[in-house]
């Protein structure tokens, strides 16, 4: 370029060293995030990784091309058991995304400097886990091609959406949720775009500069788009904390309005939320642990966020028992025969298998987190979170299978087995997220770096402080 | 996300002084007053209404009205001080004794309670239907009126209060011997206790809701009852916190201290809750109207229709949609008489909320179309024959109790009312919201 | 003010620069601390400077009132964008649910507040979000992909570690010589002009991204053309199939042609005289109330053999009765049931026949002709065939006739031992 300096480092004698190493404290965030993309060959782990991850996204794929030139039929649930796997991992999917908001939106508005380092991986981590989820209900539908059907638009049928329905609810809330996750970490993306594409740039890198570049809209980092950008920031996470809760509200809402015993029950909105918050944290740590050690993001993503989270999987672990205790002891206060049936027949019945699971993975394995020392053992965090991972898709199972497969009729009850492609799918929708998300690794800005920069102390250094 | 950092202004007045003594003078004198006039105004009353044999009935129900009232702007607050501790909070800090001061009069609030649980025990039976001779040959009831006996639901009652008494004392003791010691780990031993002491918190506060609210229409149940009541609750306790720093600010103390920033946090809590109320009051009668089974809709058939439909409009209204959307603006929340205005004004929907909750059980009678009435226990018969049957009494006992309230919260107002040693106050002081 | 033709050849760059910069466009300067910057900030302002800016990698706390930047009034929108979607939300649910397809689900209200909330509010929350998000890069004027500080080396760190404020020549105060003064003065570590570009070609849009402009637009226009042309042609060309065995299965529908058999039908009709298992109802008595005879056949006036008449099918007709004909001819079958009565009340005048009018033509019908009148109907009365069996309707007819009997009884109907307990 071909500016012209007229001068340079004039008050230079002033030069003092704290300023010195605040900057180059700042340089140090950009770089150690900026080398995971900046690297000229991936890590070989990583590599491993994404291609144990296409390979059972490819399982998915043939899982799915079964299943549409088939029928939903080759499924386990041509029985009373409608609702079996294919909601399960729905309910799953969608309770694991809510942690990305959760710290994107509400730790942020409860000031919790903490979740800057963890921001960027989670919330994107919320968007493959909406992708993963939608698959779900969309297959399900038998003929997913006609998936717009469930969206109002003026047809020659002269049909409109049934809105009293809650799935219809689903298809708004997990839509504007999908769309809020995206928007909500694009705007977080852009300052952090930004950084690249000058890195880039700087370096000589033309094509990959002008991507960054487009997609980082030409921010500049002004002190008058940064006033609206963090207003409009607060403003997104004022809307995505009750949009978080409704959704997984109108998830339970699903079950809930309906009359079967064990679904009819008003604790479901918030029990669901809780859940949902718990395996997600629960997932953020099963993804961030290795790729924190792999690209040795320690010092960003530290021990105390690690713990941090492990307390919050406590705490939701916790509220989680507490509906499930509320909902056992209304059963019996109630007094109807019905609901005390669906109870016991959860932790007696045919399935009492997947109860004793749910409640040992996701009641009691959390109690290791009192201790500080497994707080701070990333390998023993990220064992008891793959079991939370596996307790809370218990839990989804335990509440549709055992409720569907002990109806008010018992000429409706039958017995769930999965079949082959019910797992196939399922390993498929890990290995799409997975695949997402080692590529989110690898190109996008891992960590909030703006925000990182925010929070760190260096940034209120120098000048005249308390002059406001 | 400010890490600035301020000290204690040196003009502060920060002695609490006699403030603790005058406020629990109030609140006695408020008390006596009003709960004394109710006393005589029941006995003054007519006869027994309602199906109840006994014309205390109403005073009773407004007792259990009252209490829950002042039990919730207590419970709310013990609950900010578990949160603080448990997610190392700061901006509370400045505010911090008064918030003490509330969440200590719990002992107060327990025993003032008696007023209704001594009579229950002493058998009488025309506040809670359970306790009446003909529950027992109900067998909607008859199975679970082990649970619900006079004799268990006391000793409950004495768990209940002396949890939330120990609890709110402990915190509040060993945070004012850190005043005295100026120790950091004292900060540290709290947020430690703090994490099991919210799971204790938490289990009973959904029993207390269950027990003392939920029970007055005893055949009725909702598993979400507990979260709700607490949600309310919160919006009361935060409502009242708001009125007492301003009151404190207005005898000239802590007036360097706390501040519009303050006092937005304060807002943005009231606001929360409001919203967090309206989830969980909305999740339960949205569910239970959806699925439409008797056993849970005809709690709501008393309120959705007759004269208490216009109560609940004016819940749904005047409780959230009214100052959810004043509540959205900052400047609500900053400038002081507006936030005052909204702080009233949620307290006063607060009671309207429990009064819902509890009064339309109030009546016990059935009508039949040739004018015969039968005593059938809460919620029966034809809605529309239910009236709202508004008494002075209800007015009279809830202010007679909040004076018992204000009497527990001034025993909490003494020494510092900043804990001047706390190492989180420098940052509170300094506080500002984004 | 600076201008293009300010600043010749007076510093010399290694590399030859064949076109000269362009006219000055601002004045760069880089800060060392956050906190300095703020003071540079307020200084700028102070002197009343309005075309200027600071740029930092992440929002500077306390610059906003340093500058002097109002407040945006995002919020404002936001709030309009939040009521339209409820609004929106609302009236599209009403519309399509309650107005122009009302429709019975689960014995729901057509317009069912309560479930109509949840997607009330996700309206609310979608239109909201959106125009948080098109609102805030719209009022930031972005995307801007090209902005002249870019020619800066020294802008490029901003988004990295650097400091800098602008001041653009645009602004009225802006003097070169003063501008720099005052923003040496405030401390700047580094100070750079910065000019727009000089060389004529490059001041132009390249020609690839113009191309790929055309070409992308052109191409996005593919699906519009594609659905132009559908909507104003007909074709004869079946659809496309994406599944064929599902559209094409090999089977026979009703009503086609089939190689197959004689009559080419696909339709395989019932053989002559063929009658539907348990359809035959031969006894025309029992079945139609019919007596047959020689010279053709006539009402019925007795009862089918098979029935035994006993108080056990009179009590068997009388709950019939009370179940099926009440509501229209009453109780007592004076024809003052419920119906009457509504109709009555709501101001109309209809009347159900009186089963018991001494000499009317109830009381007069053959047993055979009532008969048929249940089960076929009979004015506006419509046949209850579908619903009572062939037996009740006998119960009934015999009900009926009781209480023809009962209703015109005289004193000697009553056996005489009772005569005695009437008064």
């Amino acid at each position: 370029m071909s500016a012209t300096t007229t001068a340079e480092g004039a008050p230079g004698t002033e030069h003092h060293e704290e300023s010195a190493k605040a900057r180059e404290a700042f340089r140090a965030v950009t770089r150690d995030v900026a080398w995971v993309a900046e690297a000229p060959k991936p890590h070989k782990a990583w590599l491993g990784a994404l291609g144990i991850a296409l390979i059972m996204l490819g399982i998915g794929v043939v899982s799915i091309y079964h299943l549409v030139t088939t029928g939903i039929g080759v499924w386990g649930n041509s029985n009373t058991v409608g609702w079996a796997w294919d909601i399960t991992n729905f309910v799953w999917w969608i309770g694991i995304g809510h942690a990305g908001t959760l710290i994107s939106a509400v730790l942020f508005l409860t000031r919790q400097t903490w979740r800057v380092s963890i921001n960027r991986a989670a919330e994107a981590m919320t968007i493959f886990a909406v992708m993963c989820a939608l698959l779900f209900p969309l297959l399900h539908t038998g003929r997913p091609w006609f998936a717009w059907w469930m969206l109002p638009h003026p047809n020659d049928m002269g049909m409109w959406p049934q809105f009293r329905s809650p799935l219809m609810w689903d298809v708004f809330a997990v839509s504007t949720y999908g769309l809020t996750s995206i928007l909500f970490w694009y705007m977080g993306l852009v300052p952090d775009l930004a950084t690249f594409r000058d890195r880039f740039a700087a370096k000589g890198d033309k094509v990959r500069a002008i991507i960054y570049g487009l997609f980082a809209l030409g921010w500049r980092g002004s002190a008058r788009n940064w006033h609206r950008y963090e207003r409009a920031y607060l403003i997104l996470a004022g809307l995505a904390t009750p949009l978080v809760f409704s959704v997984h509200s109108v998830v339970s809402f699903d079950f809930a309005t309906s009359q079967l015993p064990g679904w009819h029950t008003t604790i479901f909105p918030p029990y669901f939320v809780a859940g949902a918050i718990f395996s997600g944290f629960a997932m953020v740590l099963t993804l961030m642990l290795p790729l924190r050690h792999l690209f040795n993001l320690q010092h960003l993503i530290k021990e105390s966020h690690i713990e941090a989270m492990c307390k919050i999987l406590l705490a939701t672990g916790m509220m989680v028992g507490l509906a499930y205790g509320t909902e056992l002891f209304i059963a019996w206060y109630s007094g109807n025969l019905y609901e005390k049936f669906a109870f016991a027949n959860r932790a007696l019945g045919p399935f009492w298998w997947s109860y004793w699971a749910m409640v040992s993975c996701n009641v009691l394995i959390p109690q290791f987190f009192w201790s500080k020392k497994i707080r701070t053992s990333p390998v023993i965090i990220f064992v008891l979170c793959i079991f939370v991972n596996i307790g809370m898709w218990f839990e989804r199972f335990v509440i549709i299978a055992t409720s569907l497969a002990r109806s008010f009729l018992p000429s409706n009850w039958s017995y769930f087995t999965p079949t082959i492609w019910d797992v196939g799918l399922f390993i498929g929708t890990l290995g799409l997220f997975f695949t997402m998300f080692l590529l989110f690794f690898r190109y996008v800005p891992v960590i909030a770096i703006a925000e990182v920069k925010g929070a760190m102390p260096e940034a209120h250094a120098g000048g005249n402080k308390d002059k406001h | 996300m400010s890490t600035l950092q301020k000290s204690i202004h040196p003009d502060e007045k920060y002695k609490a002084g006699k403030l603790g003594k005058k406020l629990s003078g109030a609140g006695l004198a408020i008390a006596l007053l009003f709960l004394g006039l109710s006393i005589i105004l029941t006995l003054v009353s007519g006869t027994a209404n309602s199906g109840h044999e006994s014309k205390w009935s109403r005073f009773f129900h407004a007792y259990v009205i009252g209490w829950s009232y002042i039990f919730t702007l207590s419970v709310g607050m013990l609950w900010l001080i578990l949160l603080h501790y448990l997610v190392r909070g700061r901006w509370i800090t400045a505010i911090k004794r008064i918030i003490e001061a509330m969440a200590t009069a719990m002992p107060i609030v327990f025993i003032a309670g008696l007023g209704f649980i001594i009579p229950l025990l002493a058998g009488y039976k025309d506040l809670y239907y359970w306790a009446h001779p003909d529950a027992a040959h109900d067998h909607h009831l008859a199975f679970k009126l082990g649970w619900l006996s006079p004799e268990f639901f006391a000793i409950r009652y004495v768990i209940y209060g002396v949890g939330f008494s120990a609890l709110a004392a402990y915190f509040a003791k060993k945070s004012r011997q850190q005043d005295e010691t100026g120790d950091p780990k004292i900060s540290e031993t709290l947020r430690i206790v703090s994490a099991p002491a919210m799971i204790v918190y938490s289990v009973l506060t959904c029993m207390v809701g269950f027990d003392v609210l939920m029970s007055i229409a005893p055949k009725w149940f909702s598993t979400i009852y507990g979260v709700s009541f607490w949600g309310s609750g919160c919006v009361g306790a935060f409502a009242a916190l708001a009125l007492l720093v301003l009151g404190i600010q207005r005898t000239g103390r802590l007036t360097h201290s706390v501040n519009a920033e303050h006092y937005h946090d304060i807002g943005k809590w009231m606001f929360a809750f409001t919203f967090f109320w309206a989830y969980t009051a909305f999740s339960q009668f949205m569910l239970q109207w959806y699925g439409n089974m008797p056993e849970e809709t005809h709690w709501y058939k008393y309120r959705m229709f007759g004269e208490w439909q216009w109560v609940s409009i004016a819940i749904l209204v005047g409780y959230f949609a009214f100052p959810f959307v004043f509540l959205l603006s900052r400047w609500t929340k900053r400038i002081v008489p507006s936030l005052v205005f909204f702080a009233v004004w949620q307290l006063v929907f607060h009671w309207l909320d429990l009064y819902w909750n509890v009064m339309p059980s109030y009546d016990w009678t059935v009508t039949y179309h040739d004018g015969a009435r039968l005593v059938a226990g809460p919620l029966q018969g034809n809605p529309e024959l239910h009236h709202v049957g508004f008494s002075p009494v209800d007015i009279t006992v809830w202010i007679g109790l909040v004076g018992v309230w204000l009497a527990g919260v001034g025993r909490g107002l003494t020494g510092n009312l900043i804990p001047t040693k706390d190492p989180t106050l420098p940052l509170s002081l300094a506080h500002e919201v984004q | 003010m600076a201008n293009a033709h300010d600043d010749h050849h007076d510093h010399a760059h290694d590399e030859p620069a064949v076109y000269p910069d362009g006219e000055l466009y601002g004045v760069l300067a880089e800060f060392d601390t956050p906190g300095e910057l703020i003071d540079a900030a307020r200084k700028v302002r102070d002197a009343g400077y309005t075309e200027f800016d600071a740029y930092s990698p992440f929002p500077v706390h306390g610059i906003d009132e340093a500058m002097g930047i109002k407040r945006t009034i995002l919020p404002l929108i936001v709030f309009g964008g939040g009521l339209t979607g409820l609004i929106g939300g609302v009236f599209l649910q009403w519309w399509m649910n309650a107005y122009n397809w009302p429709w019975n689900i689960a014995g729901k209200p057509a317009w069912s507040i309560p479930a109509n909330v949840p997607i009330a509010f996700e309206a609310t929350i979608l239109f909201s979000v959106l125009t948080t998000f098109f609102g805030m890069w719209i009022l930031n004027k972005l995307p801007q992909v090209w902005h002249p500080f870019f020619r800066s080396d020294r802008f490029a760190k901003v988004t990295d570690d650097a400091f800098v404020l602008g001041i653009e020549a645009k602004d009225r105060r802006f003097d070169h010589a003063a501008t720099t003064k005052l923003l040496k003065d405030a401390g700047a570590i580094a100070i750079e002009d910065v000019h727009l570009e000089g060389d004529p070609r490059r001041k132009q849009m390249p020609k690839w991204i113009t191309a790929f402009i055309v070409a992308s637009t052109a191409f996005a226009l593919i699906p519009f053309a594609i659905a132009a042309k559908a909507r104003n042609s007909h074709s004869s060309e079946p659809h496309i199939h994406i599944f064929p065995d599902m559209d094409f299965q090999p089977k026979y529908k009703s009503d086609t042609a089939m190689d197959l058999f004689p009559d080419g039908r696909s339709n395989r009709g019932a053989i002559g005289g063929t009658v539907a298992r348990g359809s035959l109802n031969a006894d025309d008595v029992f079945y139609r109330g019919i007596e047959r005879s020689e010279s053709g056949g006539a009402w019925t006036t007795g009862f089918p053999k098979q029935l035994e008449i006993n108080d056990a099918l009179v009590k068997r007709g009388q709950n019939r009765y009370n179940i099926y004909c009440s509501a229209c001819h009453g109780f007592d079958g004076r024809g003052s049931g419920a119906v009457p009565l509504r109709v009555a009340a709501g101001g109309g005048a209809w009347q159900a026949r009186n089963l018991v009018e001494p000499g009317g033509a109830s009381v007069m019908m053959p047993n055979g002709q009532l008969f048929n009148t249940i089960s076929n109907g009979f004015n506006t009365m419509m046949g209850y065939a579908n619903q009572i069996p062939h037996a009740d309707r006998w119960a009934i007819v015999l009900y009926v006739r009781a209480l023809q009997r009962s209703q015109n009884a005289a004193l000697e109907d009553v056996p005489a031992d009772h005569r005695g307990s009437l008064r």
